[in-house]
């Protein structure tokens, strides 16, 4: 078994071979070997794909468990809300589960759609499992006023991988949140949003890593007829770190809105990454991704509109990217795309990166601000804009934010 | 001594290295405390750049004279030093703070130059009275105050808007760059009545206008015309009505 496991992925890493056995420690399962088929494919994603090409795995990840440092702290509060918590510890799920919220705790893995596309995704669904954490976290939501559902992923030195399907029946609403904290060599996780017909789902996510660890969250939403997805991010990065998310618009009148924002510090890389499928009439998406960049740090932006032929007429989008290069030596990537088929559609794209700006800095030093402070001032402002969708948890990114600033 | 701001023969350069150009030119001027003087001049003759250079904006170098507030050398302070010795701009064009409120900006500039200054932090009921206050004065509706500074604010409300921050701010030297173009008949006596409420014996203040009109309302001590970076007329409140008949041939003529 070892020899054929060996060969999955051409010439491994000793990253990838820790992974290849670590797959052979799962029970065997028909599904969960073809989830992992899928990430041998490109094994490590790294910058000769072109998904990939600003943020590679590959190179980055030195050893699984390498204990680097513990996880960071988690600011997203867990009073009120029904957390779950996935560590490499183990899974420890909240103490009561109220009505209106169903949960199923899977010893097999599921299948997911379109894992070739998110390889890590197809990785963390296929090692999940195991030390009585779930392959699978099967929630389905029947009810509108539950409380915020919030997931943390961490390691505990050691790599950690969990997998969560979240149904949300119609006509119901959730308010979710999740931490991905890092704590080992590489921390990934896969959550999948399913919105039935008039549900709506506000989803909060942070991540916060160091420059020893690797964290990736993939998230694939799927959007049916007069539903409403709102998900607010804000990533401090790692030695890289990917969020990537998409969503398929497959009824009509369905609505997304995808804001983020990236504060990135020395030796730290921050990579979002969306790819949205208008493959229904008169859906609505807008995006809004905000980023700020110190000396040493990278931010990676990618966004796509994807509207094929056959669907996605009156298609209503709009993606933003704006980015401030704090420092000299700060760097930003970014990959607005537009592909679009369907000829009855409002697209709009705007990227645009650069320092703050002198008129406004003088401006506010003229009326007594320190530089320093103006700086901040104006950063904080302009970063603030993507969390206004956050709802009861925008005041907390914005202090995170406000944080980082303060402390720069 | 009563000398404020005193000005002597002041040269400054705007631009990168190669294309630095020289637009003031020998500047001298002095404004005691308690007095109003107005600068008057045509497009381009550097009205705007004094302001700039007084206030210490990056890229305008100064390659000669000095320039003093209160018998203190300004001319090597940071803008935020200035401000907290009580130096004032309203701009010609205020600049749009997406993001940051009024109220908030004004709070943190007042206490920020109280820290620098070593004074208390103003408490906020006090800070918020003071703003009511001076609010109506200037006609400003309360929901004004909480947008973003000057963000789809008309011209007219930016002037009046600045007006509002001097009037909090209470600096002891003001210079208004053309805070009366792009205002109605109405704002324009409103914020001049808010101008001429700032005089004291304590005060000094340069106005930057390109009309009688705004003269009219705020009284000038003394009128200056500058020309080419330097001053080259000085005057009472007559010369400006002259100027307003003769415009600046007639008058540059006369001294070139
Ligand atoms: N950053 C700059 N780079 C190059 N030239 C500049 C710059 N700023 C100002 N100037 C030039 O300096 C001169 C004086 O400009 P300034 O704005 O001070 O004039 P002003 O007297 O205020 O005119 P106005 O009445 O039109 O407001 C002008 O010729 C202007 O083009
Ligand atoms: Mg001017």
């Amino acid at each position: 078994m070892t020899t054929a496991l060996r060969d999955m992925i051409a010439n491994p890493t000793t990253a990838e071979l820790d992974l290849v056995a670590r797959y052979g420690m799962q029970p065997a399962d028909s599904r969960r070997e073809r989830l992992f088929e899928a990430f041998s494919r490109t094994g490590l994603p790294h910058r000769r794909l072109e998904a990939w090409k600003w943020t590679d795995f590959k190179v980055a990840l030195q050893g699984l468990d390498r204990p680097s440092t513990p996880p960071a702290q988690d600011p997203i509060p867990h009073a009120g809300a029904l957390v779950f918590r996935f560590s490499s510890n183990g899974y420890f799920p909240p103490d009561h589960i109220p009505d209106g919220l169903n949960v199923f705790e899977k010893d097999e893995a599921q299948a997911l759609g379109a894992a070739e596309d998110v390889p890590l995704g197809a990785l963390a669904a296929s090692l999940s499992g195991g030390k009585a954490r779930p392959a699978t976290l099967l929630l389905e939501v029947t009810s509108k006023e539950l409380p915020r559902l919030h997931f943390q992923f961490s390691g505990e030195g050691e790599a950690n991988f969990a997998r969560v399907v979240v149904v949300v029946r119609s006509d119901m609403a959730l308010t979710v949140s999740e931490s991905h904290l890092g704590g080992a060599g590489l921390t990934s996780s896969v959550i999948e949003f399913g919105l039935q017909k008039g549900s709506t789902v506000n989803r909060a996510v942070y991540q916060r890593g160091t420059s020893e660890e690797t964290i990736a969250s993939t998230a694939l939403v799927h959007l049916d007829a007069d539903s409403h997805y709102t998900q607010t991010s804000l990533a401090f990065g790692a030695k890289v770190a990917r969020l990537e998310t998409r969503v398929t618009h497959q009824e009509p009148s369905a609505k997304a809105t995808l804001n983020a924002a990236y504060l990135v510090g020395k030796d730290l890389h921050a990579d979002f990454t969306t790819h949205v499928r208008h493959g229904a009439n008169s859906c609505v998406t807008r995006q809004l991704t905000k980023g700020a960049v110190l000396n040493g740090g990278t931010g990676v932006f990618q966004g796509k509109f994807f509207v094929p032929r056959t669907a996605g007429q009156y298609t209503d989008a709009d993606m933003q990217h704006k980015a401030l290069l704090l420092e000299d030596g700060a760097v930003v990537f970014a990959k607005p795309e537009l592909e679009i088929y369907a000829d009855d559609v409002e697209c709009a794209h705007g990227n645009t990166s650069g320092a703050l700006d002198d008129d406004q800095l003088f401006y506010m030093r003229q009326r007594g601000l320190p530089e320093k402070t103006a700086r901040a001032l104006l950063t904080q402002a302009f970063v603030a804009e993507a969390f206004a969708e956050a709802g009861a948890l925008e005041e907390v990114l914005r202090a995170e934010a406000e944080a980082w600033l303060a402390a720069v | 001594m009563r000398t404020m701001l005193k000005i002597e023969n002041l040269t400054a350069t705007v631009g990168e290295d190669d294309d630095a150009k020289t637009i003031i030119n020998g500047l001298t001027l002095d404004v005691p405390k308690g007095e109003v003087h107005a600068i008057m001049g045509p497009n381009g003759a550097g009205k705007s750049t004094l302001s700039y250079v007084l206030t210490g904006r990056d890229g305008y170098e100064v390659t000669g004279g000095s320039a003093t507030l209160n018998g203190e050398d300004i001319l090597d302070m940071d803008p935020e030093e200035r401000a907290a010795k009580g130096l004032f701009l309203s701009f010609q064009y205020p600049v749009e703070i997406p993001g940051v409120p009024v109220m908030t900006f004004v709070r943190a500039a007042m206490n920020s130059q109280r820290k620098a200054r070593g004074e208390d932090e103003i408490s906020a009921p006090d800070f918020i009275k003071q703003s009511r206050e001076i609010g109506k004065a200037l006609k400003l509706d309360a929901e004004m105050l909480k947008r973003s500074l000057n963000v789809g604010f008309s011209g007219g409300e930016k002037k009046r808007l600045e007006i509002y921050q001097m009037m909090m701010l209470e600096p002891n030297f003001l210079i208004l760059d053309e805070t009366d173009s792009g205002l109605d008949i109405d704002a324009l006596k409103t914020v001049a009545d808010g101008v001429n409420a700032m005089r004291s014996p304590d005060r000094g203040m340069l106005v930057i206008t390109h009309y009688q009109r705004l003269l009219d309302h705020i009284q000038p001590d003394k009128v200056h015309v500058l020309s080419k970076g330097r001053i080259v007329a000085t005057g009472g409140p007559e010369l400006a009505h002259r100027l307003e008949k003769e415009g600046y041939e007639g008058i540059l003529g006369e001294v070139a």
